[in-house]
């Protein structure tokens, strides 16, 4: 066995270091893998990126209420009356000035230019009172201040001012007849809401003539599971014929579909590449084999054994698609991870989200190389493993 | 024994190798039938919106409301010739998660408005107009839940509540099919009678989505547009008024950059097929030097070995191309179906298939051109010396 191990080291040691005389082909099938690599981890970064924005959004203590069956914002609808039954619910936590903390908003699609290219694309806009901000945890203004109530002012979430232009701090912005200034940006973890333009309630009902109107209710709850209480209120009164879903529930549903979408065509597209990258492994390692026939029937005549040059060249063939593999990943990460992008959500209003490469991505990514690698190798080894002396030395 | 023959003995004279490489190609070729196709499907609104059709849409979001009067007013503008209104009704059928792309129109203008797109028989249009309950769906969509004419449907509406009943249910029954005019027409879609929401809907009374209409001729668009868009200036619902290409692509971009996605997908499959077939052509060429030099012994003209060598290359590219276009189209047929509401017409158009046999023609050259270059160049003396 030690034996067989030092006659695969020493086969192995000699298939590397003669890798250079091939570099030409070698680095063909290296660059081959690592861009399939790249192309798989592209796709599975931005589906990544996505997820973690939308799961990163929303709070276990706040409560979304919509119409009964309206699922998302933009389709709901809700009256003043329902707004001041809600504030008595239990479960509802309160401020320090004693009120409860519910916050009632109205939720409107404005156009937006994307920085990149400048086509216009459907931004929120949230119209919502001072307990807005106030009912959301790791709400923090970044520049500037607070809108202040009943004007014609908006705060801006950091994410929307990197992706779409005329947002900056101190910006004159012209929505529905009216001038408006950026007076603030906030962060709030990279969530959905960063992607949002806030403004005083009152001024969006009015400028959009809504009046009294509402699109959902969020309330601050005294604890995570007071949720059941708060349903139990809203059902027991024929008024308030309303969803209340906890805001982590709320975005996670949201998430699915569009993260489904991008794994579906990020696996086949790289699969399919692969699979071309494979003929290219193929070639190269049998033309490797080819070149090295000599060598290894000397091998063979010294009395080293048919698994040693198996293993040897198999050992290559997947030394090259992890270095593929890994030239895939570092691309990706240099190229895309990071990178803002932005898609329509479900609320019909842009998500601006950044592509996020993680160390489970990257593992996939050389699992798929080291695939390539191994099917590349496997015939070709074999083929080395069984090399007849005779014809290696006479086609010399 | 012509060239042909002695190019194809070449490339054939290491099958395997030849094989391999007729595969790689076939993928990036495969790859950039299918994304290709997939783009210009996705985006076919663009290319299928007729020159002189125009949307009016509210210029803060085309998804905030107009008022119901605007459509009078659009008519009369000068250069208008008809005129129609749409209105999303946010459909579904029993469950939300049966989505359906439901508008609420005007019935009589909006099918003359669509009559190219949009086809439905004279006894369907008649029976579709006199009932006001009644529905026409999409060809896609009949398929899809299997419904008939005269099949009574009950949709619902995550926006509206039908203030007759309290729920959120109206009921149809359908008057006929929608079947595409043109062969990229997206027949994904139910319409109805907009009295009929807007009587029961009890709020947003005579309020609509979008105006859409046709001008006398392309080229007085931008004239009517900034006509219309003067019109309601200053008023609470200004418009923006643009072309239904401009809408679609607009809408379309929403998704993302799609076709930037595309290029950097095939143009990542197209170097890897670039480094893999490039090399070995080179390799393949270096291990015949000396038959090229026995060529050229032979009194082979150097251009004419220039052009075997291409010609070797050049036929690998269409072996392995243009199985992989004929694939792509195998595989749009079967994706056709799943794909109809997102990108309808899905299929490899001539343009693409086009665009892929040139790309075959740039990969043969390129592939070739070095190898072509050595043996042209190459000293009989050094090439026979060569083992």
């Amino acid at each position: 066995m030690p034996r067989l191990l030092a006659q695969i080291a020493a086969v192995t040691a000699i298939n590397v270091k003669s890798m250079p005389q091939r570099a030409w082909l070698s680095a063909s099938t290296v660059v081959a893998v690592a861009l399939v690599v790249a192309v798989l981890l592209s796709f599975l970064a931005m589906a990544n990126g996505f997820e973690q924005t939308l799961r990163g959004t929303g709070s276990p203590e706040v409560a979304v209420l919509l119409r009964g069956g309206a699922g998302v914002e933009i389709n709901s609808s809700i009256s003043r009356d329902q707004v001041r039954l809600v504030e008595e619910a239990p479960g509802i936590a309160r401020g320090a000035d004693g009120r409860p903390l519910v916050s009632a908003e109205l939720y409107v699609t404005v156009d937006g230019r994307k920085r990149a290219g400048g086509s216009k694309a459907n931004v929120t806009l949230r119209g919502m009172g001072p307990e807005g901000a106030a009912i959301r945890p790791g709400f923090r203004i970044v520049g500037g201040r607070m809108a202040q109530p009943g004007s014609a002012e908006l705060m801006v979430g950091q994410s929307l001012v990197r992706e779409f232009a005329g947002f900056d701090l101190g910006s004159r912005v012209r929505i529905a007849n009216a001038d408006w200034t950026v007076v603030g940006v906030f962060d709030m973890g990279g969530s959905v809401f960063e992607s949002e333009l806030w403004a005083d309630i009152a001024t969006v009902q009015s400028l959009f003539r809504r009046t009294n109107v509402f699109q959902s209710i969020r309330v601050r709850l005294d604890a995570p599971d007071r949720l059941p209480a708060l349903r139990a209120y809203l059902d027991a009164d024929p008024r308030l014929k309303l969803d209340a879903k906890s805001e982590v529930a709320y975005f996670a549903d949201q998430a699915s579909s569009t993260i489904t979408l991008i794994r579906f065509l990020g696996w086949p597209l790289a699969i399919a590449m692969a699979v071309g990258a494979l003929a290219g492994a193929l070639n190269t390692m049998y033309s490797a084999v080819a070149a090295r026939a000599q060598e290894i029937a000397t091998l063979r005549c010294l009395g080293f054994g048919g698994i040693p040059s198996f293993v040897g060249t198999l050992i290559e063939s997947l030394l090259l698609a992890l270095l593929g593999g890994l030239l895939g990943a570092a691309v990706t990460w240099a190229a895309f991870d990071g990178v803002t992008a932005s898609t329509l959500g479900s609320g019909f209003t842009q998500v601006v989200f950044a592509f996020r490469l993680s160390p489970v991505l990257v593992f996939q990514g050389v699992v798929l190389a080291l695939v390539v690698g191994l099917l590349g190798g496997l015939f070709p080894a074999w083929r080395a493993a069984h090399v007849p002396i005779v014809r290696a030395y006479g086609n010399g | 024994m012509n060239d042909f023959t002695l190019v194809r003995a070449n490339l054939f004279r290491r099958k395997l190798r030849a094989m391999l490489m007729i595969v790689a190609i076939f993928i990036a070729f495969l790859i950039f039938g299918v994304l290709a196709s997939f783009e210009r499907a996705f985006s076919s609104g663009e290319t299928t919106a007729a020159a002189n059709r125009l949307v009016v849409n509210n210029k803060i979001n085309f998804t905030q409301p107009l008022p119901l009067a605007y459509l009078g007013r659009v008519r009369g503008v000068e250069g208008v010739r008809l005129a129609s209104h749409f209105s999303w009704f946010g459909g579904y059928y029993q469950e939300p998660r049966n989505f359906l792309i439901a508008f609420a129109v005007e019935p009589d203008s909006y099918l003359d408005i669509y009559r190219d797109d949009l086809r439905v028989t004279a006894e369907e249009r008649a029976r579709f107009l006199a009932d006001q309950g009644s529905l026409l769906v999409g060809d896609v969509v009949a398929a899809k839940y299997g419904w008939k004419i005269g099949d009574r449907i009950p949709l619902s509406s995550n926006i509206w509540t039908n203030s007759s009943t309290g729920g959120r249910r109206w009921d149809f029954t359908i008057a006929g099919i929608l079947r595409p005019g043109k062969p990229q027409s997206d027949t994904n879609l139910v319409v109805f009678h907009y009295d009929y929401l807007n009587e029961t809907r009890g709020v947003a009374r005579d309020s609509i989505g979008v105006v859409v209409l046709e001008t006398v001729d392309a080229a007085v668009n931008e004239t009517v547009a900034a006509r219309i868009d003067s019109l309601f200036a200053n008023s609470f619902a200004e418009t923006e008024t643009v072309t239904e290409a401009a809408f679609n692509k607009q809408f379309a971009a929403q998704f993302g950059n799609i076709a930037l996605i595309v290029g950097l997908v095939v143009g990542a499959a197209f170097v890897t097929i670039l480094m893999i077939v490039g090399n070995t052509m080179v390799m393949a060429i270096r291990e015949r030097t000396r038959e090229v030099a026995v060529l050229k012994t032979l009194g082979f003209p150097s251009p004419r070995i220039f052009r075997l060598v291409l010609g070797e290359s050049l036929l690998l590219a269409f072996l392995g191309g243009i199985p992989g276009l004929l694939a792509a189209a195998a595989a749009l047929a079967a994706l056709r179906p799943l794909l109809a509401g997102f990108a309808p017409g899905l299929a490899l158009a001539p343009p693409v298939a086009l665009t892929g046999v040139g790309l075959m023609l740039l990969l043969g050259l390129a592939t070739g051109a070095l190898p072509a270059l050595n043996a042209l160049r190459l000293n009989i003396v050094t090439g026979l010396g060569r083992d």
